[in-house]
């Protein structure tokens, strides 16, 4: 029985973690407990997740730096630690070991360093331009919310190392919360900051097909479902957001459908595709929301306990 | 000459007409015999006419209209050749004279379907509000028998036509709704516009330009290769060709290219009959209730003067004795610089940035009126003109001021031009192929715009400096769109047409050109040109509802 002073111990719950409270209250720290296998499975499933991020990045990065001649040499970090991350991505993805492996930690670390200062240099970037801050320099300098991504796989992959340590018959935990509760919340912050970025480009290209709503409406109610799965206080079955969840891993799938149907209707279509690959919306972007779908599906496996798959 | 040759052989006859968004495509056409009398037969399909064509069959009238020019498939007909492009423009024989005789062609004049939009540069900027009543708020030139308001609604719906690609917030005059496409990114030239503005502290913006900065339809987005005013070959450039005409043909409308009409008829009763025009090889003759001509500042009064007969012996609506008077050109002086950086300037349309801070500021002024000025980006061929001609460069000094290209960028006006009734258009004794009387076209600054173009060389060249150029030089003589010429107005005495694109003196003659223009404003024309063709079409529908058209 529902009680009816539960959501707002949730929202208090909710503070408490914002605030950084050392002592996390006891729901933000329940879980069900994993066995040595399933913390396993988990991880790789994040590491899936994180590999697909990561070759996102890669592949975006490399064309967007490789269109802007590497005028500055930093424009090289982004893919080569995306090319790290996605190797230690597919380390982790095939290692059934219940261990955290410290080079894939640090590599991670490295992503989620290098990501952060990639915003720096992007934020540089667009408020350098004559107009500084302004909407012009937000659709065509770099794209401020492009690292978002290496920064996702980076922070992700921290926290599958971390559930692949709990020992077996205990509740996995990331800096004192419970880990599926953390991931869930990231997933949901990563979803919202990916449709951030979406709509920023979307804008850009003024909505001119219709689908291009998608990917800024379906994923924020994903991003929902899945907040309100991290501060529910009791694990159960919540086949919804599995459902939305498996929606976002597809919609990054269909999206690089969609974009590369948008390649062909630049002049020349794809006959011109060495011009048009780069000029037209990028085809590596869109499977970003497949990672974080993975990311969340791996969150609710921790939330729902092994017994409710 | 093969059989596909469109400046030789009609391609818009036997029911179809090309379908300018694929290639080899064909769109089905209604077509009209000689003599059936439809509604209305328009003469030329530009700004004015294209647009008109498409409105008036889309509420359901019957028209034919009208074009001396070929029909261009622009996928496959524009090469990327300057001399090549040529072909664009009305070359026909015409006398020029006057004090500033105006170089006509080129950068003034189109004879194709679709009319000067198709090799147009693409700015789309709207009037300050103000100019519509210049007389009675700013104390110059003439009112204009339209509220701004009532302009402001239908620039929209020419903006959504041309689904023009513009500034989030445009800096000056009233709100507007935003535009429907983003702003495209700046190219170097239009960069150093800002760095010149926000160093001198004005306002600047991207331009409101009507090419896709994203797919439209079949329409592909633009590719920056800045090829426009020879005309765009990706469809991207939005005009009458790929919006308006295409809608027009889907309503039922018929257009005949290599179609030049040399005669309005009129009938005993004063009411005109229909249109002579010249067709694969010979005169025809097309019945009509109404008669709009669309054939430019130029052309337009040509044709009405040329359509003299014993009922009008001084040419069609000309008792007030103004066809052919108050001929405008905008003033279009340049101010160019060398900079270190390279700049490309012919990469992307001309004119990506602009600031109106001389349209809206009235103070700190010596003229009447006002002017934008845009960034600049000349093809070689056409830089190479300004050098030897403004620049009075040849030989070695031109080769090697050539060889800087890369480096120049430089500043353009559009600037307001005063309408004075001794620049005019007149018959000549020649005749042109057709054998119809050419025009005869005389032209002079007024001492306003003199004083116009110093202050905008001065405040250019400044504006130059502060972005960091040098060796900067200006343009003495330069003029652009053409306006006026058949002005609309309140009084009949002093007016050629009523507010409703109406002549006064033929109930079933009417004008939706450049040529209604009472004054020329500071901002490039064809947006204002196509908004009044939306709404004289508003007006002739609501005057056939009541059976007064
Ligand atoms: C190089 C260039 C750049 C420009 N850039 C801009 C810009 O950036 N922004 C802007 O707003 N404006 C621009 N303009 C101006 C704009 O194109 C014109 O003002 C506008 O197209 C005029 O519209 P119109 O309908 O009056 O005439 P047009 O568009 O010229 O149409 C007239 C048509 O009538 C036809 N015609 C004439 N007489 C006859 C006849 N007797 N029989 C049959 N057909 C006939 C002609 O062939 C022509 O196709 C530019 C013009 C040029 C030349
Ligand atoms: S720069 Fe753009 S608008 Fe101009 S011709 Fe090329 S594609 Fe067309």
């Amino acid at each position: 029985m529902r009680t009816r002073a539960r959501p707002a111990d949730r929202l208090r719950a909710l503070q408490d973690a914002l605030a950084g409270n050392a002592r996390s209250p006891a729901l933000l720290r329940s879980e069900p407990p994993v066995g040595a296998q399933e913390s396993a499975d988990v991880a790789r499933l994040l590491n899936a997740g994180c590999a697909i991020l990561a070759s996102s990045v890669l592949a975006d990065s490399s064309m967007e730096h490789y269109r802007g001649s590497f005028e500055n040499k930093a424009m090289f970090v982004p893919p080569i630690v995306s090319t790290l991350a996605l190797i230690a991505s597919l380390h982790g993805a095939s290692d059934r070991s219940a261990r955290a492996e410290r080079r894939r930690d640090a590599i991670y670390a490295l992503s989620a360093a290098a990501a952060a200062a990639g915003f720096g240099f992007h934020l540089y970037n667009v408020g350098k331009r004559d107009g500084g801050f302004c909407w012009e320099n937000f659709f065509y300098a770099a794209p401020i919310g492009a690292p978002w991504a290496l920064l996702l796989s980076g922070t992700l992959g921290v926290a599958a190392e971390r559930v692949r340590d709990t020992r077996p018959g205990g509740i996995p935990h990331i800096f004192g919360m419970a880990a599926g509760r953390l991931l869930a919340g990231l997933t949901s912050a990563g979803l919202l900051g990916t449709v951030g970025e979406v709509w920023l480009l979307h804008f850009r290209g003024a909505f001119q097909d219709p689908f291009m709503y998608l990917p800024v409406t379906l994923p924020p109610v994903g991003a929902g479902l899945l907040a309100s799965a991290a501060l529910s206080s009791k694990p159960k079955k919540r086949p919804l957001t599995r459902f939305w969840m498996k929606l976002v891993t597809v919609l990054g799938l269909a999206g690089m459908g969609f974009h590369i149907y948008g390649v062909h209707r630049n002049m020349g279509g794809w006959r011109n595709w060495s011009q048009n690959v780069l000029n037209g919306p990028p085809i590596p972007a869109p499977p970003s929301f497949t990672g974080l779908g993975l990311a969340g599906l791996a969150a609710l496996r921790l939330l729902e306990g092994p017994k409710n798959e | 000459m093969t059989e596909d040759d469109p400046t030789r052989v009609p391609r818009a006859k036997n029911g179809r007409a090309p379908d300018v968004l694929r290639v080899g495509g064909w769109v089905p056409m209604r077509c009209f015999a000689d003599d059936e009398q439809v509604d209305f037969v328009i003469v030329g399909t530009g700004a004015g006419g294209g647009t008109l064509s498409c409105k008036l069959s889309e509420y359901g009238f019957s028209v034919v209209a009208l074009d001396v020019g070929p029909y261009w498939r622009p996928l496959e007909d524009f090469a990327s050749d300057e001399h090549e492009q040529y072909k664009l423009y009305w070359t026909d024989e015409r006398i020029s004279g006057g004090e500033d005789a105006l170089e006509l062609g080129r950068n003034n004049s189109g004879q194709s379907v679709g009319g000067s939009m198709v090799h147009f540069a693409m700015v789309s900027l709207r009037f300050r509000p103000e100019w519509f009543k210049s007389r009675s708020l700013l104390g110059y030139g003439v009112d204009w028998p339209v509220d701004w308001r009532e302009m402001w609604g239908y620039y929209r719906e020419v903006e959504e036509n041309l689904c023009l690609a513009g500034p989030i917030k445009y800096p000056w005059g009233p709100p507007r709704p935003r535009y429907p496409y983003r702003p495209h990114e700046l190219n170097a030239a239009a960069k150093v516009l800002a760095r010149g503005c926000e160093k001198l502290g004005i306002k600047w913006c991207s331009t409101p330009i009507a090419t896709l900065s994203a797919p439209r339809g079949l329409a592909h987005p633009c590719v920056y290769r800045g090829f426009c005013i020879a005309g765009c070959s990706t469809n991207a450039k939005q005009s009458a060709i790929n919006t308006w005409l295409p809608r027009a043909l889907k309503a039922g409308a018929e257009i005949r290219d290599l179609a030049m009409v040399g005669r309005v008829e009129l009938d005993a009763n004063g009411r005109v009959r229909g249109v002579h025009y010249h067709r694969e090889g010979q005169w025809r003759f097309q019945r009509a209730r109404n008669v709009v001509v669309a054939g430019y500042a130029i052309e337009t009064p040509r044709l009405l003067l040329n359509s003299a007969c014993p009922q009008a012996p001084d040419g069609l609506a000309n008792s007030s004795g103004l066809v052919g008077k108050y001929l405008m050109a905008h003033c279009n002086q340049g101010v160019y610089g060398v900079f270190d950086d390279e700049i490309r300037w012919y990469k992307a349309p001309p004119s990506l940035s602009l600031t109106e801070h001389w349209n809206y500021t009235d103070e700190g002024k010596d003229f009447d009126g006002g002017y934008a000025y845009m960034s600049q980006g000349p093809l070689p061929v056409e830089w190479s003109g300004t050098q030897t001609g403004n620049h009075k460069l040849w030989g070695e000094s031109l080769l090697r001021d050539m060889e800087r290209y890369n480096h120049y960028a430089g500043l353009k006006i559009v600037g307001e031009c005063q309408a004075m009734e001794t620049n005019t258009v007149r018959l000549a004794d020649e005749k042109d192929r057709f054998g119809l009387p050419i025009a005869n076209v005389t032209f002079a600054h007024s001492d306003n715009d003199k004083k116009l173009i110093a202050h905008a060389k001065n405040f250019m060249r400044t504006a130059l400096e502060a972005a960091g150029g040098y060796d900067i030089w200006a343009e003495e003589t330069e003029t652009a769109h053409l306006m006026g010429t058949c002005r609309m107005g309140d009084d009949p005495r002093s007016s050629v047409v009523n507010p409703d694109g109406r002549t006064w003196d033929v109930p079933n003659l009417w004008i939706c050109d450049g040529s209604l223009f009472p004054t020329s404003g500071g901002v490039n024309p064809s947006l204002t040109i196509q908004a009044m063709a939306c709404r004289i079409a508003d007006r002739i529908k609501a005057l056939a509802a009541r059976a007064e058209v």
